[in-house]
């Protein structure tokens, strides 16, 4: 299961390698009295999988997310996507392999308010040579399949809560990434709307995507079929539901 | 190339998103360009009348005078003096005119009193006069070779003298010079640039030579030189003529006159032109200031496009891109409002616009750089910013 170290930096996921694996890995903030977000952390996300990530706030769940989406680099251990050791990379690589393998999903939506939703789910194709047409195009379809067709040129404040986080779902699948990684996704929603997003994650499921989410809603993280939990920076416990009804 | 254009895309995206504050941050460029702009057309259009009349003078022509030694009456030149002076290769065309002061012209019978008083002016001319001097003949012919070779007692009028002497167009009229009568056949107009020549009679050097028993030697060459040699040329002219010798030759360009008075004001321009950079300065300032502020409103946007893949530098380019469109904009608006103020300023006071074309890319470069400069603190600021402490996530 662990991934092969002579392997070279290839971004594909090979069936039964890691899309994401964390090994050592550990988050220290402050320089004169050091505090440990995380503390020697190691997990595998594996293709297929849909996991819940949970604990109390502070247990480093967002520093977790951080640099499962490549937006932090760990102080010490390794990050590894598909394979590649991400802590090596420059700036622009990393970027890049973040946009090519990531979507995420934000509890505040976080769209660019002054571009409409078609705009919004562009910004993700921007910078691939994806011509404009095409990149046009992915994207309407990526909020048609998400049942905004006719949205496609409101702008978020336009939109309600659960269109806007819906706008950010066809954001993060456009690009067909490897991995979904969303944080506290219904947590600004009201129940309804966060029922309709949790079934489109589950819909989200594939054998070589995997779905992160990171939460402190029980019901949320009982819809993953994998649930790690967290404490004071450490992963207290990963398990896996035996079956999925 | 594609990363260029969704670049540019971007930035625009940014800019037109926020169109006042953009507006707002673009009078910087707009007013320093159109400020520079303005102040160098204005000084010029004050006196665009004055360079209109030049251009179409020309400022090429040179009168060469016969100064002659001292306590010398009627100097002259020799008789060859056209052939000397159109040696000098930078000579384009010339001619020779000779003062007859002892010829009494009496234009109307009359006024033989007044005339004596008050003479009027008569000298003999070749055919080439008017082309050199670039002036029409406004009614009837110039003296030409035939007048010359058939010894026809013909004389043609300065427009001045024309007007004076009531002469109609096409009239058949004589004017008395010393005895002799000479048939009126053209009316030369007017000579800007030798406004005597607007008074005088001119007659044929034939005439001159044997009817007023005159040795027909020239004492006045006009003189046309290549369009950058004018000076050069009028330096030459002296020792062309007399080779050395005694004879004194004096040579004026009466266009510098005109074109020192020609010359815009200097320091109200400088004035105006500092106050410009002045303006550029200051509004490049307003845009480092205000690009600042946005960088800090719009972190969250800085996030997201992290999040989704934009390098750092990718959003620091974005930002300068903003900035560097509102150099390009602005500079651009700027120069057209400062043309128009000229335009309108130039017809409300009848002045003859000129504008400097050639100087006014400079300026909007100049525009673009204080805002690209000014857009390049905040990009990095941009680009450095934390994806994670923008994001709020948790």
């Amino acid at each position: 299961m662990n991934t092969d170290p002579e392997a070279g930096p290839t971004w594909n996921a090979r069936s039964g390698d890691a899309l994401l694996e964390l090994e050592q890995v550990s988050r220290v903030y402050g320089d004169e009295v050091p505090v440990y977000a995380l503390r020697d952390v190691s997990l595998q996300i594996l293709p297929g999988d849909f996991v819940s990530i949970v604990g109390p706030s502070g247990s480093g769940k967002s520093t977790m997310l951080g640099l499962l989406g490549l937006l932090d680099l760990p102080t010490s251990g390794t990050v590894r996507v598909a394979g590649t050791d991400v802590t090596t990379l420059d700036d622009a690589t990393r970027s890049r392999l973040r946009g090519e393998s990531i979507g995420f999903v934000f509890q505040q939506f976080h769209l660019i308010p002054h571009l409409d939703a078609l705009g919004n789910v562009e910004t993700a194709l921007l910078y691939r040579d994806v011509k404009p047409r095409e990149r046009r195009d992915r994207a309407y379809r990526a909020l048609a399949d998400l049942g905004l067709a006719e949205r496609a040129h409101h702008r978020p404040v336009q939109l309600s809560g659960g269109e806007q986080q819906r706008v950010a779902l066809a954001r993060a699948i456009v690009t067909q990434p490897l991995m979904v990684l969303a944080d506290e996704p219904t947590g600004a929603l009201d129940t309804a709307n966060a029922e309709h997003v949790l079934e489109v994650f589950q819909g989200l499921q594939a054998p070589d995507r995997a779905v992160v989410l990171v939460t402190h809603d029980t019901h949320v993280a009982d819809t993953a079929t994998r649930k790690v939990s967290m404490r004071d920076g450490q992963i207290v416990s990963d398990e896996r539901a035996v079956t999925q009804t | 190339m594609s990363t260029a254009r969704d670049l540019l895309g971007v930035a625009w995206a940014g800019l037109t998103a926020r169109r006042i504050r953009t507006l707002l941050i673009m009078l910087g460029p707009i007013v320093g360009v159109a400020a520079m702009v303005a102040a160098v057309g204005l000084t010029e259009s004050a006196k665009g009348d004055l360079k209109q009349r030049l251009a179409a003078l020309g400022t090429n022509l040179i009168i060469a005078q016969a100064g002659g030694t001292f306590g010398s009456q009627n100097p002259t030149f020799p008789a060859d003096a056209v052939r000397r002076v159109a040696a000098v290769p930078t000579v384009t065309s010339a001619s020779a005119t000779t003062n007859l002061s002892s010829v009494i012209a009496t234009p109307i019978e009359g006024g033989s009193d007044y005339y004596q008083s008050f003479p009027v002016p008569v000298r003999a001319a070749d055919p080439a006069l008017p082309s050199v001097l670039e002036v029409p003949v406004i009614d009837g012919r110039w003296l030409n070779a035939t007048d010359e070779q058939l010894h026809v007692p013909a004389a043609v009028l300065g427009a001045g003298l024309a007007k004076q002497y009531g002469y109609l167009d096409g009239e058949v009229r004589t004017i008395r010079l010393n005895d002799t009568d000479f048939g009126v056949v053209g009316v030369l107009g007017s000579v800007a640039l030798d406004p005597d020549l607007d008074n005088a009679v001119f007659i044929t050097q034939w005439s001159a030579k044997h009817v007023f028993d005159t040795d027909g030697k020239p004492n006045q060459l006009y003189v046309r030189s290549q369009p950058n040699a004018t000076q050069a040329t009028a330096d030459a002219i002296p020792t062309a003529i007399n080779l050395g010798g005694p004879d004194q030759v004096s040579t004026k360009v009466p266009t510098d006159v005109l074109q020192a008075a020609s010359q815009a004001d200097k320091t109200l321009q400088q004035t105006a032109l500092f106050a410009g950079l002045l303006a550029l300065a200051v509004g490049g300032l307003g845009i480092a200031n205000v690009m600042s502020i946005s960088v800090i409103q719009r972190s969250s946007e800085i996030g997201i496009r992290r999040a989704v893949g934009h390098s750092r530098s990718k959003i620091g380019f974005q930002f300068l891109l903003e900035s560097l469109f509102v150099g390009v904009l602005g500079g651009l608006l700027g120069a057209l409002v400062g043309i128009g103020i000229v335009y309108l300023v130039s017809s409300v006071a009848n002045w003859v616009v000129v504008i400097s074309y050639h100087r006014i890319p400079v300026w909007m470069t100049l525009a673009l750089a204080v805002s690209v400069a000014a857009g390049l603190y905040p990009s990095i600021k941009a680009a450095r910013l934390e994806p994670l402490e923008t994001l709020r996530l948790g």
